[in-house]
């Protein structure tokens, strides 16, 4: 459509293309609101006490001085566990990414540009494991690493975290797509071995999918509450898991810690931000790749 | 979690291009294959240990106890379970209500969003759907722990005008597949909003404008043109939320914890699955859960593979 | 093509090679967990490899991490690592589950917990399902001694013994009374209730000529023990072990439930939790009299509410005209041993200091001690502090721990989650209690047979 149309249809709208607009300003407003206010809420409720939070507006700012007393309140909560349950969540996401990285990116691509017998079996089981819902494996593999007492450890985090098809998946239609056979072929006329097309010509090319496959990893992994909660405990646990443990050190959703009371009410506000801060500011700062992306995605036909 | 997880894998999920020029196995030589193998050995290698042996080992507890097949004895132990019929119940009534609203909404917004014409508004739009899927799993659950407890709610003035005082009313079991409908939607939409939005770029401007000039409204264009061509993303999306949807564990498992078992610590088939393990010791009734749930699953993206026509493959 | 044969043999070796590797990698870690050290027999179990010095984690509530921190005040030189969790409050299992986590894993278990339930010894005391042994380590054989487990009051380890084995420490006794506020009372003419009836028609009384005053709250779990437990209602009883049984159709439950139901109507008993910042605000000085146990005195009056001194009394449980007294038990934690300690030394120090010390026992905890010598100094705090308006609140309190009705019976699962379930989110929505007793009924049932018990 050329700009000329637009300009001459919006110069004249009749009253049926006048409620249609309206009825998608309100309808956007809505959505947008629904989905943005509980965030900006909850990015101002760790600057106020529990009574502001009780009684003053829901978008009122508090203070920071409130903020830092939360900040002080959280992190010296149980000797300052929350700072290890990041550092667990920290650990767990980067070594599974790592290792998500080393394994994908060449199956992946031996996937897409490699022959050998077994390539379509592997494909679509990769496929098919791919579409499953992570959760679906959960109490699997609980199973199985009890059975070979795993449990506990860290690698029962890391492991299965590290065992991510969908990387593999966008690895090989990447590489696939993106990378002509020909140029690798003459790079082998030319003498190089398997191992320098590889890391010579592939890896360079490869830049924008191992971002992609890392993200996805690292905020898959970040998130993930069902897998540690099964399967570690203690001082192990991860924020996902650690945050549904303070939420029963809070007074108004368990009743008999009352008497002493440990964590208010914007305290666990402010523990829920930082839970999700990392995956926040990623999103934040990488919105237009992501955004892009996806709808590229969607796009490519 | 469950339905929370980016949906970014449909975002990046062309189908396969064809490669005639492919020649198959008189291209391969031993060389090269046998890097194949060291490129795939790592992955394989976890694809076993973490896809394969875990189903298997699941399938084998699930027909045996102490070691010793029992045939489906786990199964009808777990299906006469009082617990069993109403978590299946619970877990189907919320598949429901999510799929409906995620299918109408997200098309009804993808279109809308399409519509915008002023380019900086259609990205923000985009971008504020999207942006709640970075807080997944615990954390989207406490947010919402507090926007429905109505003592603390930023809309508590709305939920009091509906008659709920008190967390306890708004989490009656009855409002649960609402509630977590809410708490999925407002995760997982806007990943699903921008796939979709992406998929109506496709469509050339060229039949939009014919369509126009033919005198077709908005509505007629959304309904002729633009829905068609969405059908086969709206099949995936239902599929994979279906699949997600079976998998409920970590909504109700905090807000049980967070009402003192008002919501039930047995409310869906994961949670129960979860006590069979760790309260009852009863390894063998937990995998026949989690075998039958993996069936659904695997049920679901097979028949997704095989008949859909998303991943033609060569 | 010879070549491509001995190539697709390789792949297959390749492929074989890694499968076993995985298994094998998973094998070998298994190995490595498997150590179990045995060690002598002073303990009367085989106990860990004793390791002097090494700290003991401790979980406990929020409430019970003053013993904590008075702990460490009295013994420096014995390091503490303190984790809060739920307390398994409300039948929550959190306490189960996660000890299942640590037998899973086989390292990890804390070396004390504290319980707000008094059920955990059932399972405790059990082997896992992997056949070893359970977490509770046994207490009377060797661990602590027998002068000191014979300081505790009479009965109150019954919870926590199994087959003569002793296996926790009670933390506070929690037998029913009737608080009443006598400032209260005096200005509206009224006597201190004696029975249910009188309870119910001082309800009547209160909502009729001083709306907005009321006579306590069923918006906590426990309160199944308060009014069924302390009205002799056979709502929970286990005659035998591995039998349940429960009658809601019984004339004392179906009593206690129109009372219930009547004074939910009127207004004098209301749904906020007792613990609630709501319930604070709305009711600490609007409450007449209200049945529960002996902990109430720290946990609800001195503390939440913080009523002042000189305006609440103890009057003894209330029974049924013409019955007799009956007292209802709510909770009285129980603090438990970690048979995988490997500093049982500092633990057994631990266990004595948090149920017997003053520093907690008398100073900081809201409840009554369960261990006799404690239980005297804290009655004598609270003459002193002159908290109390009669002078025989001692013999009352003491009087109606001989009184817990017997006839209410600890299982492996909890009465509070079936209680959680049905009737909280029933009279939530405005139904009865009475209409709610069949469904209630129902899931106990339900409960004690996928817990393995024929329900009589």
């Amino acid at each position: 459509m050329t700009d000329l149309a637009v300009r001459r249809r919006r110069r004249a709208l009749t009253p049926g293309q006048w409620i249609g607009r309206a009825f998608v300003a309100v309808l956007l407003l809505t959505f947008a609101a629904f989905f943005i206010l509980p965030i900006i809420w909850l990015v101002l409720a760790p600057t106020k006490t529990n009574s502001e939070l009780l009684l003053d507006g829901p978008f009122a700012f508090g203070s920071f001085e409130q903020l830092v007393a939360n900040w002080n309140e959280l992190f010296a909560f149980g000797s300052g566990v929350f700072a290890v349950w990041l550092g667990n969540s920290a650990f767990y996401s980067f070594a599974a990414l790592a290792i998500t990285l080393i394994v994908s990116i060449p199956a992946g691509y031996a996937l897409a540009l490699i022959e050998f017998k077994g390539r379509r079996l592997l494909l679509v089981t990769t496929l098919v494991v791919m579409l499953i819902p992570n959760t679906a494996l959960v109490l699997p593999i609980f199973l199985e690493l009890s059975a070979v007492r795993l449990i506990g450890s860290p690698l029962a985090v890391i492991l299965p975290f590290s065992f991510f098809p969908f990387g593999v998946y966008l690895t090989y239609i990447y590489f696939s797509t993106a990378v002509s056979r020909d140029l690798l072929n003459a790079a082998r006329i030319d003498g190089a071995g398997e191992l320098r097309v590889f890391a010579q010509v592939a890896m360079p090319l490869a830049t924008p999918v191992i971002a992609l496959v890392g993200f996805f990893s690292f905020v898959a992994n970040w998130n993930n509450y069902f897998l540690p909660f099964l399967v570690v405990g203690g001082q192990k646990i991860p924020v996902q898991v650690g945050l549904a443990n303070l939420l029963s050190n809070v007074p108004a959703f368990n009743p008999t810690t009352a008497s002493s009371i440990v964590i208010q009410l914007p305290t666990l506000a402010l523990a829920t931000l930082l839970s999700v801060a990392p995956i926040l500011l990623i999103f934040l700062f990488a919105q237009r790749f992501l955004v892009e992306g996806m709808t590229a995605g969607g796009t490519k036909e | 979690m469950t339905v929370t997880a980016p949906p970014a894998p449909a975002g990046v999920v062309p189908s396969g291009r064809r490669r005639p020029e492919r020649r198959r196995a008189s291209r391969s030589n031993a060389g090269q294959s046998r890097f194949g193998y060291v490129f795939v050995s790592g992955y394989t290698l976890l694809l076993v240990a973490f896809g394969l042996l875990p189903t298997l080992y699941a399938l084998f507890l699930s027909f045996t106890r102490n070691g010793v097949f029992v045939g489906f004895d786990n199964f009808v132990r777990v299906f006469n379970d009082y617990r069993f019929l109403p978590a299946v119940g619970h877990v189907a009534l919320y598949v429901v209500f999510w799929l409906v609203s995620l299918i109408v909404l997200v098309v009804i917004l993808a279109i809308v969003v399409h519509s915008i014409r002023v380019r900086w508004l259609g990205d923000t739009a985009r971008f504020l759907f999207y942006i709640p899927g970075a807080i997944a799993g615990a954390s989207s659950v406490l947010l919402w722990l507090f926007v429905l407890d109505p003592s603390v709610s930023p809309v508590s003035a709305l939920l009091r005008s509906m008659g709920y005082e008190s967390l306890v009313n708004v989490v009656a079991v009855g409002n649960l597949p609402v509630v977590f409908t809410v708490i999925a939607f407002w995760a997982g939409a806007g990943g699903w909003i921008v796939i979709m939005y992406g998929a109506l770029n496709n469509i050339s401007a060229d039949i939009m404008e014919a369509a126009r000039i033919d005198g077709a409204g908005a509505l007629q264009v959304a309904w002729h043109i633009q829905l068609p061509m969405l059908t086969k993303w709206i099949s995936y999306m239902g599929i994979m939320s279906l699949a997600a949807g079976t998998q409920l564990f970590v909504e109700p498992k905090i807000l049980a914890q967070a009402t003192k078992n008002v919501v039930p610590e047995d409310y869906s088939l994961n949670q129960l699955a979860y006590l069979y393990a760790f309260r009852q010791g009863d390894f063998s009734g937990s995998a026949a859960i989690s075998v039958m749930l993996l069936v659904v699953a695997l049920g679901l993206s097979t028949i997704f593979i095989f008949r859909g026509r998303l991943f033609e493959r060569d | 093509m010879s070549q491509h044969s001995s190539f697709r043999r390789r792949a297959t070796r390749l492929i074989t090679t890694g499968a076993i590797a995985a298994t094998g990698l998973l094998v070998l870690s298994a190995c490595s967990t498997g150590a179990e050290a045995g060690g002598d027999d002073t303990y009367g179990f085989a106990a860990a490899e004793q390791v002097a010095d090494s700290p003991i984690t401790v979980w406990v509530d929020a409430s019970r991490e003053p013993a904590v921190t008075a702990f460490q005040e009295a013994y420096p030189d014995i390091e503490v690592v303190l984790e809060t969790y739920d307390g398994n409050a409300g039948g929550s299992g959190s306490f189960q589950s996660k000890i299942s986590l640590m037998d899973q894993a086989g390292d990890g278990w804390p070396d004390v917990v504290f319980s707000t339930q008094q059920n955990d010894a059932i399972w405790a005391s059990k082997d896992t399902p992997n056949g070893e042994p359970g977490f509770a380590a046994p207490l009377n054989e060797g661990l602590i001694d027998q002068d000191f487990l014979d300081g505790f009051a009479e009965g109150s380890l019954d919870y926590a013994t199994i087959d003569g084995t002793v296996y926790g420490l009670r933390n506070d006794l929690a037998q029913t009374v009737f608080y009443y506020n006598q400032k209260l009372l005096d200005e509206f003419g009224y006597d201190v209730p004696s029975t249910w009836e009188e309870y119910a028609e001082l309800g009547d009384a209160l909502a009729a000529e001083h709306p907005g005053y009321i006579l306590g709250s069923m918006g906590d779990s426990f309160m199944t023990y308060i009014y069924y437990g302390g009205s002799e209602s056979p709502v929970f009883q286990s005659p035998e072990p591995g039998v349940f049984h429960s009658d809601t159709s019984a004339e004392n439950a179906q009593d206690i439930s129109a009372i219930i139901d009547g004074m939910l109507e009127n207004g004098t008993l209301v749904q906020d939790s007792f613990f609630s910042a709501e319930f604070a605000a709305n009711y600490a000085d609007k409450l007449v009299g209200v049945p529960g146990p002996v902990w109430y005195t720290g946990a609800i009056f001195q503390g939440g509410l913080a009523t002042p001194a000189g305006e609440i009394g103890v009057a003894p449980p209330l029974k049924w005209e013409g019955g007799d007294v009956a007292a209802g038990n709510v909770g009285g934690g129980i603090w438990y041993a970690s048979r995988h300690s490997a500093n049982l030394d500092a633990v057994a120090t631990f266990l004595e200091f948090v149920t017997s010390a003053d520093e907690f026992q008398v100073e900081a905890s809201s409840g009554y001690p369960a261990y006799t010598s404690a239980a005297e100094k804290w009655l004598d705090k609270q003459a002193e502090a002159g908290y109390f308006v009669n002078d025989d609140f001692e013999t009352v309190m003491s009087d109606a721990a001989g009184q817990i009705w017997s006839g209410w019976n600890v299982t492996p699962w909890s009465p509070e989650t079936a209680w959680a379930k049905v009737v909280i989110p029933g009279m939530a929505e405005g139904e009865t209690v009475v209409s709610l007793l069949p469904a209630w009924q129902t899931e106990l049932e339900n409960e004690a047979t996928v817990n393995g018990y024929t329900v009589e």
